[in-house]
C-alpha cells in the first residue's frame, strides 16, 4: 500500500515536474535566442521574466479556437493530444535517480517504472508522436499542414532506424534493456583510471550519431520539416489556434526533454556523480537533472545557430550516413564484445 | 554558356560537423557580448542638443514670456499645428500671447518655428515622449509649454553657434 503512494506520489512529482520543465524550457528558449542574437529577450514578467511561461498559458487559453471546416473534427481536435501525450507518458521509464528509499523490502526507485525493457518502451512511445503530427496535418484540410505532417512521418521513420540500431550497440554492451541497469553498467569502473566508464567515451560515433538522431526524432531544428517556417507557413500546426496549437508545443517541448534524459542515461552514466558511487539519491537527481539539462541547451544552441538542412538532404543524411554508420558501430561493438 | 566553378569543399567541410562547432562556437560567444537592446522606459533616450524634439516656450528668469504674439511660427508652420491669440500687457514688449496652442498630434517636429521666431522664444527642445488617452489632450496650451531659458539652454548655445557659422 505504502509502495503504491509512493508511486502515485512519483508519478504526480515527475508529471508536475516536466510540464513545468516544458514551460521553463520555452522560457530559455527564447532567452537564449535572445541572448544569441544580442536582444535581451522576455524580462518584463516577473523577475527576469520567470513568471513569462505563465502569461503565456493565460494567453493561449484565452485564445479564440478555430476548427476548419471540411475534415474530421474529431481528428483535427485529437491530434494535438496524441502528439503531446506520448511524449509525457515514455518520461515513466526514465531512471532520475537511484534507489530512493526501501519501504518492506522493496526499494523505491528513481523512475515510475522500472521496465525490464524500457529502452524498447521508450522507442515504442515516443515513435507514436508522429501520429498526432501526421494527424495533424491531415486533418486541417489544407496543403501546407499535410505536407508537413508527411514530411514529418518519413523524416521520424527514417531516423528512427538508426536511433534504435544505435540504442542496440549500448544495449549490446550493458546486456539489458533495462535504462536503470544501462546507467549502472556505466558506472562499476573507470577507463584508464581516471575517466568514468561512460558510454560517451566508449562509443563516440554512437554518441554523435545518437544526439543527431534526437535533433531530427524531435523535429527540432535544423531537422525542423515539420513546421519548416519558411516553406511550409507553419507546418502540421498552421491551422491549429489557442490551446491546441499550445499542446502541439508542449509536446514538442516534452519530447524534448524526453530525448535529453534518454540521452544522459545511455551515455552519460544516468544519475551518477563522477568520483562519488556512494552519492545520495538528491545529489544523483541533481547530477541527472544538469546533464539533461546541458542538452536542453545543446538543442536551443543549435536551433539559433544552424539553418534548416534542404529535405533532399535530410533523407540522404538519414539513409545513405546515418544508417551505414549505425550499422558499423554494431558491427565494431559486436567485434569488440566478441573478443 | 556560363560555367560555374564550385569551390572544392575541403573534408572537413564535407563532413559538416567540424563547421557545426564553428558555427556554435560564434553564437555561444555572442551570447556573452554586449547587449545591443536599450532598455527604453528604465534608460531614457539619449539626447543631445541636435535632438529637436517637440517645440517648447522659453521664459526668462523674471516670469515673463518671450513671446510677443507676432504670428511668425504659425505662419511658418507646415502642419498648422499652432494657433495663437494675443493679448496686450503693460510690459515693455506691450504684446503676450492669452493663448498659445501646439497641436501636438500635428506638429511634425520640423523646426521651422524655431527658425522663424525673430525673439528666439521658441525652440525645440529634448521632450520626445507623447502619449496620453484622449487627443484633446494631446493640444498643448501655455501651461503645458512654458519652459525656463535655463532648461532650454544647451539648444539656444547650439543653434547660436550653427548661426554663427552660417553668418560668417
Amino acid at each position: 500500500m505504502t509502495v503504491l503512494l509512493a508511486t502515485l506520489l512519483k508519478v504526480l512529482v515527475i508529471f508536475g515536474c516536466l510540464i513545468s520543465a516544458a514551460g521553463i524550457s520555452t522560457l530559455a528558449e527564447r532567452k537564449i535566442s535572445a541572448w544569441i542574437q544580442l536582444r535581451r529577450g522576455p524580462n518584463r514578467v516577473g523577475p527576469f521574466g520567470l513568471l513569462q511561461p505563465l502569461a503565456d498559458g493565460i494567453k493561449f487559453m484565452f485564445k479564440e479556437e478555430f476548427v476548419p471546416p471540411g475534415k474530421s473534427r474529431f481528428l483535427f481536435i485529437l491530434a494535438p493530444a496524441l502528439a503531446a501525450v506520448p511524449a509525457m507518458m515514455s518520461v515513466a521509464v526514465i531512471p532520475f535517480t537511484g534507489r530512493i528509499a526501501e519501504i518492506d523490502g522493496t526499494p523505491i526507485l528513481g523512475s515510475v517504472a522500472d521496465l525490464d525493457m524500457g529502452a524498447i518502451f521508450i522507442m515504442a512511445v515516443s515513435g507514436l508522436g508522429v501520429y498526432g503530427i501526421i494527424l495533424g496535418g491531415w486533418a486541417s484540410n489544407s496543403k501546407y499542414p499535410l505536407l508537413g505532417g508527411l514530411r514529418a512521418a518519413a523524416q521520424m521513420i527514417s531516423y528512427e532506424l538508426s536511433m534504435i540500431l544505435i540504442i542496440l550497440a549500448i544495449v549490446a554492451m550493458s546486456g539489458t534493456l533495462n535504462l536503470r541497469e544501462i546507467a549502472d553498467a556505466q558506472n562499476d569502473h573507470t577507463l584508464l583510471g581516471f575517466l568514468p566508464a561512460w558510454n560517451v567515451f566508449l562509443q563516440p560515433l554512437a554518441f554523435v550519431l545518437f544526439v543527431i538522431c534526437t535533433f531530427a526524432e524531435t523535429n527540432r531544428h535544423p531537422f525542423d520539416f515539420a513546421e519548416c517556417e519558411s516553406e511550409l507557413v507553419g507546418g502540421f500546426h498552421t491551422e491549429y489556434s489557442s490551446m491546441k496549437f499550445a499542446l502541439f508545443f508542449i509536446g514538442e517541448y516534452c519530447a524534448m526533454i524526453v530525448m535529453a534524459c534518454l540521452t544522459t542515461t545511455l551515455f552519460l552514466g544516468g544519475a551518477s556523480v563522477p568520483f562519488w558511487a556512494e552519492a545520495p539519491w538528491f545529489i544523483g537527481l541533481g547530477s541527472f537533472v544538469f546533464k539533461a539539462a546541458a542538452f536542453m541547451f545543446l538543442f536551443i544552441w543549435v536551433r539559433w545557430s544552424l539553418p534548416r538542412f534542404r529535405y533532399d538532404q535530410l533523407m540522404a543524411l538519414g539513409w545513405k550516413v546515418f544508417l551505414p554508420l549505425a550499422i558499423t558501430n554494431i558491427f565494431i561493438t559486436g567485434l569488440v564484445l566478441a573478443l | 554558356m556560363v560555367i560555374v566553378k564550385r569551390k572544392q569543399l575541403t573534408l572537413g567541410e564535407r563532413l559538416y560537423l567540424p563547421e557545426i562547432v564553428r558555427g556554435l562556437s560564434i553564437t555561444v560567444r555572442k551570447m556573452f557580448a554586449k547587449r545591443a537592446t536599450r532598455q527604453y522606459p528604465e534608460e531614457p533616450l539619449v539626447t543631445t542638443a541636435v535632438t529637436r524634439g517637440q517645440p517648447r516656450l522659453a521664459m526668462n528668469p523674471d516670469q515673463t514670456l518671450r513671446c510677443v504674439s507676432c504670428g511668425m511660427c504659425e505662419a511658418a508652420c507646415p502642419a498648422y499645428a499652432i494657433t495663437i491669440d494675443a493679448h496686450e500687457v503693460e510690459r515693455e514688449i506691450e504684446r503676450e500671447p492669452e493663448h498659445f496652442e501646439i497641436d501636438m498630434l500635428r506638429c511634425i517636429l520640423c523646426g521651422f518655428c524655431e527658425e522663424a521666431c525673430p525673439k528666439e522664444a521658441i525652440w525645440m527642445s529634448d521632450e520626445l515622449e507623447l502619449a496620453d488617452y484622449t487627443r484633446a489632450s494631446l493640444v498643448y496650451k501655455l501651461d503645458r509649454l512654458v519652459r525656463p531659458v535655463s532648461q532650454l539652454q544647451g539648444r539656444i548655445d547650439y543653434i547660436e553657434e550653427i548661426n554663427r557659422r552660417w553668418n560668417n
